[in-house]
């Protein structure tokens, strides 16, 4: 299991090596073989079968796989070293006699990824090496064998046998029940996969197990049988191995071959094929640069990333994928502070990456056109994931395009409204500036002012300067009615701090001619941006009417129906607006949409004109109600909080 | 400092205008004319008859010198507040005759004056409260009436640069009212347009009463400012009382308190 390995060619290399370390010991355990039970011909067909398949396994499929079946090669003949009558090689083969049956154990869990995925398999593998590895040398100065054991000390080799049939036992039904439910639980994919395997290793099985009960030519056979056996499972490991390629291909024309349905046809068809229901397709965001969440590759191949875990991690052992979901939610957080804002689902909205998320970014080119959000298990099938990846590649970018549309849109509603509350806000604050500001400051002056003026007293030296200094009173005066005037027009205090209906009642107040509020039950609070867009269309109706309608009377009608706030302004005057409805009632048209509102203005000549604003309210306003609160204090005044309004009586 | 000069009304050609007190576009502007001083505006008068006045404004230019205002108005400006706490504190404390209250004040530059003279008048009966703001609107002024127009005033800021200031000073500080003219219009914009043919019945010379009575002056000091005889102010009184059916009061802050539900009621 060295390093060696992971190069393409270490594999077939030791091989290589383990088929002249399997001649040598074929060689000098010749005359200790049984005719009856294993030939040097059979034993060496065995071990070089496993050398032969896994460098072959290795070079189609490069992985821990082939690396596994040639270590069960090499140590098949190891094995065969205690057959050898020579005492030092026999010696040395009792150290090892155990050790092909726990690599087959290994390479069967192993199978078809190479790496071991539930802890309860580490756990028996652990257990196994140590007792083959550790426990059995340890028996070896006990055991007598006819060949003399050159370490011998003291014979408990009965002992020893048993104990190691019983470890056997032990094994054999963990390893059958971990088989069998592996078995249950796989996708049709992967019991495809398995399925040589199974087949060959059930009729070895059930042979080794029927011999000992049969006699004569019936004996015969199932002995051939089972050698048989033992010779195909290597051939049906490679078997196996080769099938998940074919697998992959068939999964690649199943995707090709189907039509190009709605977003949740394909995640359905990609969970399938991947066998992860809790598969997810992910967009990038168009907001933020496309980043890949992995180093650039020349293809478009898929190598998945893990969320929870660097990118290093993500390709480390099979123990690291098993653990990281269990890690993950220990750890508070880690997988959506950087990239979770990066992708959008196929409606345009964000996508909360789960902590045990592993990324795999599917890429059109160089291009990422989607990420598949899915179980780390999945990793372990990275050549299907690939095959998948790629053939999905096209209708992802496609849907990508779509995801894109639509988080764009979503993102222009959403700042539409943000320009709003911001516009809102704006005014606020020039209103609040110009108040504690120019008028306030105007004000002290006229103040002051006056003081001088009193100080010239009831005969002042110079008449001259009393009328001109009138006249300054005079002009700050008038100052401070316009900036009053016009800080009312930015945006009515009374509005915040009294709410939607006395700002109107003001507003018809103040109105040259008459306007009257008509409003029914006492309207709910009402958010800050719903209220100052109903005032405002509301005020700028009003003006239009003033200027073109020669109305005598304008009513304004308030009410809340059905979770919308309707407001009406109508007048009884020439009609006739929509040709001239002005880029007022326009900019108040775009700022009615933007809180998914309507805004209607009928005007037939000769038939008045009214101007009608639907505003949806949001489903639960907060805040509660109280006659003097002022709406929304500072730092409370967060435009995309509903501010609460009081309730509004006659 | 203190000046030996009476604090005289301008009777300079400058005098401040004030604007229309109804909407009938024939009367012509209410005259400024000085009011009947109902306590004599002498400086340095004893403490003990001085009106104490408690001023409440976070601009302190300004509060300062509307102390010196009033200061050589002959008033006594026995504490300064710069918001609703400091407002409080010094009424419990000096219990003033009256509090002069800008409506805005920190924290939040809202209607914290506003909410602290509800406070007052709740508290402290004997204190007249005179709300100051840079805009008037009629939602406020029906919080801060509520069912008393006894020692209330609401007025623009800016009328603290005008003739009539001192005299509404004095009237909230005896229990009366004062009223901004401009709020009398909006009064009967926002409640009463239906009763706007009714207020056309009045005689110019009636609506001018009114207008004055709507401020909370008293007939005295309407009759000196329409250079009537008293008894003329009170046949105008009786008359707008009959017109308007409203029922006849003497004391002239019921009075005002009667005229504003009349326009305010719809």
């Amino acid at each position: 299991m060295g390093s060696a390995a992971r190069g393409p060619y270490g594999v077939p290399l030791l091989a290589a090596a383990g088929a002249v370390f399997g001649a040598m010991v074929l060689a000098v355990s010749a005359g200790g073989r049984d005719g009856g039970t294993t030939t040097t011909l059979f034993s060496g067909m065995v071990g070089g079968l496993y050398l032969l398949t896994g460098s072959v396994v290795h070079l189609r499929r490069p992985g821990r796989l082939g690396l596994r079946m040639v270590t069960v090669g090499i140590a098949w003949f190891a094995e065969d070293l205690q057959v050898s009558t020579e005492p030092v090689p026999h010696t040395a083969g009792l150290f090892l006699r155990s050790v092909a049956s726990a690599c087959l154990v290994h390479l069967l869990l192993a199978f078809p990824e190479g790496s071991l995925r539930a802890p309860v398999e580490r756990a028996l593998m652990g257990s196994l090496f140590l007792f083959v590895l550790v426990a059995v040398p340890a028996g070896v100065p006990f055991y007598q064998s006819v060949t003399p054991n050159l370490l011998f000390v003291a014979n408990h080799g009965q002992l020893q046998d048993e104990v190691i049939d019983g470890v056997q036992v032990v094994v054999a039904v963990v390893v059958g029940l971990l088989l069998i439910r592996r078995w249950v639980v796989a996708t049709p994919p992967a019991r495809r996969v398995l399925a040589p395997v199974y087949g060959v290793g059930l009729v070895g099985t059930a042979a080794s197990l029927a011999h000992p009960a049969l006699s004569g030519e019936d004996a015969q056979l199932v002995n051939d049988v089972a050698h048989l056996a033992t010779l195909g499972l290597p051939l049906a490991f490679l078997a196996g191995a080769l099938r998940v390629r074919l697998g992959r291909t068939a999964v690649g024309d199943l995707l090709l071959a189907l039509p190009q349905g709605p977003p949740e046809d394909l995640r359905d068809l990609l969970a399938r094929a991947l066998g992860d229901p809790t598969l997810r397709i992910a967009y990038p965001s168009p907001f933020t640069a496309t980043t890949s969440p992995n180093a650039p590759h020349a293809d478009s191949a898929a190598y998945p990333t893990s969320a929870a875990h660097s990118t290093s991690a993500a390709h480390s052992t099979s123990a690291a994928h098993s653990t990281s979901s269990a890690h993950a939610t220990t750890s508070a957080h880690g997988a959506s502070d950087d990239d979770a804002d990066g992708y959008v689902d196929a409606e345009g909205m964000p996508v909360v990456l789960r902590l045990a998320d592993v990324v795999t970014p599917v890429r059109r080119g160089t291009r990422v056109v989607a990420v598949l959000l899915h179980d780390p298990a999945l990793r372990a099938d990275r050549h299907v994931l690939r095959a998948v990846t790629a053939a999905a590649a096209l209708e992802l970018d496609n849907q990508r395009l779509a995801a894109e549309a639509r988080a764009r849109l979503a993102e222009v509603r959403a700042s539409r409204v943000r320009i709003v509350a911001a516009a809102d806000e704006q005014r606020r604050r020039i209103e609040r500036d110009l108040h504690d500001g120019a008028q306030q400051q105007l004000v002290t002056t006229a103040l002051l002012l006056r003081l001088a003026r009193d100080r010239l007293g009831p005969a002042p030296p110079d008449p001259d300067l009393v009328a001109l200094l009138g006249r300054v009173a005079d002009g700050l005066d008038a100052s401070l009615r316009d900036l009053r005037e016009l800080a009312r027009g930015i945006h009515p205090a009374v509005l915040t701090e009294a709410g939607l209906l006395p700002a109107l009642r003001a507003l018809a107040a103040r109105g040259p001619y008459p306007v009257r509020v008509v409003d029914g039950p006492a309207l709910p609070p009402l958010p800050a941006r719903v209220a100052a867009t109903a005032y405002f269309v509301a005020a700028e109706a009003v003006t239009n009417a003033a200027k073109h309608a020669q109305a005598s009377v304008v009513h304004i009608h308030v009410r809340v129906t059905g979770g919308r706030l309707l407001v009406t302004v109508a007048d009884d005057g020439v009609g006739g607006a929509e040709q001239r409805a002005g880029t007022g009632l326009l900019g108040l048209r775009d700022r009615v949409a933007a809180l998914d509102g309507a805004l209607a203005v009928h005007s037939a000549p000769g038939a008045g004109t009214s101007v009608h604003a639907e505003l949806p309210l949001p489903v639960e306003p907060s805040g509660e109600a109280e006659s003097l609160t002022p709406v929304d204090a500072p730092g409370h005044d967060e435009p995309s909080l509903p501010t609460s309004l009081p309730p509004e009586g006659p | 400092m203190i000046s030996a000069e009476i604090p005289s009304t301008p009777s300079a050609p400058a005098t401040p205008s004030v604007p229309p007190v109804l909407p009938v576009p024939s009367v012509p502007p209410v005259p400024s004319v000085p009011s009947v001083p109902s306590v004599p505006s002498v400086p340095g008068v004893p403490s003990g008859t001085a009106t104490r006045v408690v001023l409440a404004d976070d601009a302190p230019l300004f509060r300062d010198a509307l102390a010196e205002l009033l200061h050589r108005d002959g008033c006594e400006v026995v504490a300064q507040a710069g918001d609703a706490d400091g407002l409080l504190e010094a009424v419990e404390r000096h219990r003033p005759d009256i509090a002069v209250v800008d409506i805005r004040m920190p924290p939040t530059q809202r209607l914290e004056g506003l909410r602290a003279a509800l406070l007052l008048r709740q508290r402290h009966p004997g204190t007249g409260t005179l709300l100051l703001s840079q805009h008037l609107e009629v939602a406020h002024l029906d919080e801060l009436i509520g069912r008393s127009a006894r020692g209330v005033g609401y007025l623009l800021k800016e009328r603290v640069t005008g003739p009539d200031f001192l005299d509404a000073v004095r009237r909230v500080a005896a229990d009366g009212c004062a009223f901004d003219p401009e709020i009398v219009p909006m009064l009967v914009g926002a409640g009463a347009r239906n009763r706007r043919d009714e207020l056309a019945h009045l005689s110019p010379r009636e609506r001018q009463v009114l207008a004055l009575m709507a401020q909370g002056r008293s007939n005295a000091a309407i009759a000196a400012a329409l250079h009537l005889t008293n008894r003329t102010v009170e046949t105008h009184v009786r008359n707008i009382f009959v017109r308007l059916t409203l029922p006849d009061e003497t004391e002239h802050n019921r009075r005002v308190l009667a005229v504003l539900t009349y326009l305010r009621s719809s």
